[in-house]
């Protein structure tokens, strides 16, 4: 066996150094989340200790924190449909028609996110108080498809795009009407760009904290909001903040794992053709 | 089964006209082929056919039935496309069997019909795979079959040999010759190749800038073209054509001038084709004498190029005929029935 270049070494050495950089923090999230609170609070850190268990049924059970995993996933799992329902069809038609202002109003799908999230709280606070939907679920779904829509739109365009116009007329020659081609033959062959991002629009909904608290929080929080809860005027409870963080990210990490090919694919190839 | 374009009109959205007020007809079982070079209208005739593009006037009958407003999925058409538009995510057979399942077919009739379509294209062996894995002449193939497998009335091709190479495209052309014998349905086919229009239809319409130059069976749009643009473009080489006038018994073009009888005087263009100009000896009556500036053989022709004023006069003819070195004076004759006369200004076919 040939010895590898040094240049090859190097980039192994920087690439476990990243790694390391990039793990560390979630393996001591996982250690801190099985310790009891003196080991948590030892002046000295250690990687040796007696794991306990307690934690997890502490917050989940004692806390009664298990719903809150629930809203995170319906606030998530909802507003990702409901994003792509509207995005993707919006998507579709950007990608396809020629009409006056088509590229104005593309790109005020992009401002809607250009302003810092903060600046419309308030606006949004007094909207859906109004509106009597305070505190739900729906709140947070429709706020978190707020967002995620010019995503859905600005990605997907590109998707749509990248499929020959052809394919459409193909399907209607075939028999299809224009909706039943889009959603026939048009839809089925953007799946892998719909799987990215629809898994993109899932984390992004999964992590957000700010809309979530002001708009639900308490019965309809997820989470991200019940984290806060767990600073309490006895001091910090680290080991539940550890077993809850530990639930909330291990999820997002299992999907990442599962669709990176995909998510690295459609990335690229969404954001270069839009 | 007739089908009736009247006054088709369309113009985009920039302002560009694609069709002026085109007027067609054909009847069940013809093969049409739309000639024309690109930005000449005959796709998008054809799509206007199709249902994939709406006119901004005149309308569409099938059978005397107004279809203009109806959508692609109710006209009762095929369609096979320049870049095959096969469905990725779907095999081979899935793909051919698409229009019957939109169509609600029985599965057992779906097998039968897209096995029998397959068998007829030799597409068999092929049925399992994803249209990635083909080749871009079975592609086609395979895109033929799917417009056909429903046996709809009418089927368009738009270019369907444009992206194949040389070789297959000969080779198809000439299954798409035996397809239409053997099925006797109408097809429509769009191409810019006037050897592929010629060898395939029964009838060409060729267009010119949004509008309809001739539509006539391929020997008389040989034979008698209708304009100078028509005779420019059908015929490989092009027909010979030269701005002149009628003078005395004869037709001057700057720099030569040949015999011609019974012109009235004028201005003229005059044209004759390649394979039509005779070289002679040169004692010949009616002939006259041209320097060879070079020859190209095509074997087993030759062409040879003579000047002709600032111009090139190109003859087809055998390999035998004479022996001639670039320099040498040639001697050429045109046969009376040869010769097409166009009007300068408008390029119509003069009688």
């Amino acid at each position: 066996m040939t010895a590898a270049p040094a240049w090859r070494r190097l980039a192994w050495a920087v690439l476990a150094v990243a790694v390391v950089i990039a793990v560390t923090p979630y393996l001591w999230l996982l250690l801190t989340s099985f310790k009891t609170r003196v080991d948590i609070l030892s002046p000295q850190p250690t990687w040796q200790f007696a794991p306990t268990w307690a934690n997890y049924p502490a917050v989940f059970i004692g806390k009664e924190y298990l719903p809150l995993l629930w809203n995170s996933l319906s606030i998530a799992g909802f507003s990702t449909l409901l994003s792509l329902a509207i995005g993707a069809p919006a998507a579709y038609v950007f990608a396809r028609e020629r009409f006056p202002g088509r590229e104005d109003l593309f790109f005020f799908f992009l401002t809607t996110r250009m302003a810092p999230p903060i600046s419309i709280a308030v606006p949004l606070f007094l909207f859906f108080t109004a509106a009597g939907m305070i505190d739900t679920l729906y709140a947070v779904i429709i706020a978190h498809t707020s967002f995620n829509l010019s995503l859905v739109v600005w990605m997907m365009r590109g998707f749509f795009a990248d499929i020959p116009r052809e394919i459409d007329e193909a399907a209607q020659m075939d028999g299809r009407s224009r909706l039943g081609a889009f959603v026939g033959v048009v839809l089925p062959l953007a799946a892998p760009g719909l799987a990215a991002t629809a898994v993109l629009c899932f984390i992004l909904s999964w992590n957000e904290f700010l809309y979530a608290f002001l708009l639900a929080a308490f019965e309809g929080r997820p989470l991200t909001v019940g984290i806060p809860g767990l600073v309490t005027p006895h001091g910090t409870l680290w080991g539940q903040v550890a077993a809850v963080a530990v639930v909330a990210t291990l999820p997002i990490v299992v999907f990442a794992m599962l669709v990176q090919r995909h998510l690295v694919r459609g990335l690229t190839f969404g954001a270069v053709k839009a | 089964m007739g089908v009736a374009l009247r006054g088709i009109r369309r113009t985009f959205p920039d302002g560009t006209v694609a069709l002026h007020g085109l007027d067609l007809a054909f009847e069940q079982g013809e093969f049409i082929v739309l000639l024309g070079p690109s930005g000449s209208g005959k796709t998008t005739a054809c799509r206007m056919l199709a249902g994939l593009d709406v006119p901004s006037a005149g309308t569409i009958e099938i059978d005397g039935r107004d279809v203009t407003a109806l959508p692609p999925r109710l006209r009762g058409m095929g369609m096979v496309f320049q870049n095959y538009a096969l469905y990725a995510h779907k095999s081979v057979f899935e793909n051919i069997a698409y229009p019957l399942r939109v169509r609600k077919f029985a599965a057992d009739a779906i097998r039968s019909k897209v096995q029998a379509i397959a068998a007829l294209l030799r597409i068999e062996p092929y049925l399992h795979r994803r249209p990635a894995e083909l080749s871009g002449g079975q592609a086609q193939r395979v895109a033929v079959a799917r417009a056909l497998v429903w046996e709809p009335a009418i089927c368009l091709m738009d270019e369907p040999l444009s992206n194949l190479d040389a070789l297959l495209r000969l080779q198809l052309r000439t299954e798409l010759k035996r397809l239409h014998r053997d099925l006797s349905k109408t097809f429509v086919f769009v191409t810019h190749d006037q050897e592929e229009a010629m060898t395939l239809g029964t009838r060409i319409a060729v267009l010119r800038d949004g509008r309809l130059e001739q539509f006539e069976a391929p020997r008389n749009i040989y034979r008698k073209p209708a304009s100078r643009f028509v005779a420019e473009f059908i015929g490989r080489p092009a027909m010979n054509t030269f701005d002149g006038e009628v003078r005395d018994g004869r037709f001057h073009a700057p720099g030569w001038a040949v015999p011609v009888e019974d012109r009235p005087a004028g201005p003229a263009v005059l044209g004759i084709r390649p394979e039509q100009i005779e070289i002679v000896p040169a004692a010949t009556e009616g002939a006259f004498p041209l320097v060879l500036d070079v020859c190209e053989p095509v074997e087993p022709d030759i062409l040879w190029f003579l000047r002709a004023g600032d111009r090139s006069l190109i003859v087809r003819g055998s390999g035998d005929d004479i022996a001639a070195e670039s320099g040498d004076t040639v001697h050429v004759r045109f046969p009376r029935g040869a010769l097409h006369w166009f009007d300068p200004v408008t390029g119509a076919r003069l009688p």
